[in-house]
């Protein structure tokens, strides 16, 4: 009786487990966006920054799939720490995108965190 | 109410032109539809439909190209996160191929009624999409991974896949309308105000399963201002429709380096295309210029070509090839090499910058030289009469720094006989031509430019040649209230021999 409780139990901790590591994502398609509750306050500003300096081209749909599959989906290229940083310094030198080294820092970094927590 | 106004002025005109004043608008008209090509818009929508991407993606403002538009072309229109280099792993095969034929860890068996030899039949579909390298060294390793979908987009039609051919027909439309208004004088026979339809262009372009680019482009149509004495009325018709470039790139030709292109192009000699920049018509002048009254040829002329062109290691670029005339039998060849510092290299790369220290201008500066000779000959077709011997040597720079693009052309040229049909042989003739442009990106979709361009073509004989001097002043401001339109306005002050131009030009660029 106790292993036809507890296995199916074990079952169902693990799957949520898995689920609340996972990043949250709200609304769908160019509406995508991370979820506020999957940022802790020490990355508030970084994840405030992404939301007014990301959307001036292009949606965080693409940001939150490349997080989520660890794909970038427009050119397929691994989207891991090392492409993070190569996007990060893409952005930093597009013309007219009125970002500074700073803040691109900070957005690699909260990008490297959600990267983690979506691995977990 | 009936004004008086027009006669008068035309009464005016007819009695301040002189011979001379005639004879140079004509010249000036001649050359000016010349610069005011059709080979100027060349936006590709299709690869937007193909790659799901924003057309700033390649561009600034298109048809203008940024760094990963220009690694995209040199990779043969291959997107350059899924450049694939010799031996490089292949992307998954269809998912009509990821079931095996025998059982195995993957799923059940498929049931193959009939003759055939389903085995083969799923290495084949694997095959389509494997390096000729991967496949000398598969493995039933390889072979499975090789049917592992990572990625929806590969569920194409397996027909589609085995074939080569692009799921999405990767043609796009382009055109382009003007208003033109200048020195009644000098342009379109005293119309002050010119409306045109400039010009319509299909264009095909993309690649054949990542092994193969290709890129046609077809002039529609491009507007043919009526000649001689006609009513007014009259709606210009179509000059001629024509193919401007159509070729083929072999990319990684027999798994090396080198790209192996074939077709009619535009040799790979300066830095920049004619459509990859800001001005719509204005081209730059020591790509555009021609020599004389019989020899057409210009650096940026499309020519019938054999050409290898390669990337090295990652910031070099070296191309060289044959080119054939019809109606002679002496080939003409060129070279071309340039390098690139700082910035995306040219397989779109980003270079490394520590985002933990200060910045500095290093981070955003990127310097691109490049340098090309040619060498060619021309004259009439099937004659043994004495042909003109021609040499362009070239270099380009540009320096880009944050929203400031500063661009650098510098020519030398040398004919040997520029009117070959002339009974008496012309002397030599030697051109120099230069252009300084500097742009700046206001907006993501706002752009304005300053040009000066500069050419002289001198021989020592003004009798048996007309030397020639011409300075330019462009001025262009370019909008692009959607990225696939583009609203430009170019104002040029010419200085040419005895005649000064002033010519305004408003345009409309769209393309889908």
């Amino acid at each position: 009786m106790k292993k036809v409780v507890l296995l199916p139990l074990l079952i169902v901790l693990s799957i949520y487990s898995i689920a609340e590591a996972r990043v949250k994502v709200t609304g769908h398609g160019a509406k995508m966006n991370f979820s506020d509750e999957s940022i802790p306050e020490i990355h508030k500003p970084a994840f405030d920054l992404l939301q007014v300096k990301c959307i001036k081209c292009h949606t965080l749909e693409r940001t939150v799939i490349a997080v989520q599959t660890g794909i970038a989906p427009i050119t397929g290229q691994p989207f891991n720490k090392q492409g993070v940083k190569a996007y990060g310094i893409k952005m930093l030198r597009k013309p007219n995108s009125e970002m500074n080294k700073k803040e691109i820092r900070d957005i690699v970094v909260l990008l490297n965190f959600l990267l983690d927590e979506n691995t977990k | 109410m009936v004004t008086n106004k027009i006669p008068v002025r035309a009464a005016r005109r007819i009695s301040f032109m002189s011979n001379k004043r005639r004879l140079f608008s004509g010249i000036f008209v001649f050359y000016a539809f010349q610069l005011i090509t059709v080979g100027d818009v060349l936006a590709i929508p299709a690869f937007s439909r193909a790659h799901k991407v924003e057309c700033t993606t390649c561009h600034t403002i298109a048809p203008e190209l940024n760094e990963y538009g220009e690694a995209f072309l040199k990779n043969s229109y291959v997107y350059v996160g899924k450049a694939k280099s010799a031996g490089e792993k292949a992307p998954a095969a269809p998912l009509a191929a990821r079931i095996p034929s025998t059982g195995s860890s993957r799923g059940p068996a498929v049931k193959v009624m009939g003759e055939g030899d389903a085995d083969q039949l799923m290495k084949l579909k694997a095959g389509a999409l494997v390096s000729d390298a991967g496949d000398q060294a598969s493995t039933k390793a390889d072979t499975e991974s090789a049917f592992a979908v990572d990625n929806p987009d590969n569920l194409k039609p397996e027909g589609l896949v085995l074939a080569g051919i692009p799921e999405i027909v990767p043609i796009s439309f382009t055109g382009a309308i003007n208003y033109a208004f200048g020195d009644e004088r000098n342009i379109n026979n005293g119309n002050e105000f010119d409306y045109s339809a400039r010009v319509f262009k299909l264009l095909a372009a993309g690649n054949f399963r990542e092994k193969v680019g290709f890129f046609v482009t077809y002039s529609a149509y491009s507007e043919q201002p009526p000649g001689g004495t006609y009513n007014t009325s009259v709606i210009p018709s179509n000059n001629k429709t024509d193919i401007n470039e159509m070729f083929l790139q072999l990319r990684n030709f027999l798994d090396t380096p080198l790209n192996f292109k074939i077709g009619r192009m535009q040799p790979k000699l300066g830095l920049w295309k004619s459509s990859n920049k800001l001005s719509v018509t204005n081209n730059y002048l020591p790509y555009s210029y021609t020599v004389g009254q019989e020899s057409v040829f210009k650096v940026d002329q499309p020519q019938d070509v054999i050409e290898l062109n390669s990337v090295f290691a990652r910031r070099l670029f070296f191309a060289g090839g044959v080119v054939n005339r019809k109606g002679q039998n002496t080939k003409e060849g060129y070279g071309h090499v340039s390098c690139k510092i700082g910035g995306a290299d040219y397989l779109g790369d980003e270079a490394d910058i520590d985002l933990s220290k200060d910045e500095s201008i290093l981070d955003f500066l990127a310097v691109t030289i490049g340098s090309y000779a040619y060498f060619g000959e021309n004259g009439p077709s099937v004659s043994a009469t004495p042909r003109n011997s021609y040499e362009r040597y070239g270099i380009d720079a540009e320096l880009q720094y944050k929203i400031f693009k500063l661009r650098i052309l510098g020519g030398w040229g040398s004919d040997s006989n520029v009117n070959p049909t002339q009974t008496a042989a012309t002397p030599k003739v030697i051109s120099k031509a230069g252009t300084l442009e500097g742009e700046f990106a206001l907006r993501a979709n706002l752009m304005t430019a300053a040009r000066f361009d500069y050419l002289q073509e001198l021989s020592g004989y003004d009798t048996l040649f007309t030397n020639r001097h011409v300075r330019r002043y462009v001025w262009i401001v370019a909008y692009a209230p959607l990225q696939n339109v583009k609203l430009s306005t170019e104002f040029k002050y010419e200085i040419a021999q005895d005649v000064i131009n002033r010519i305004g030009t408003v345009g409309a660029t769209f393309s889908f």
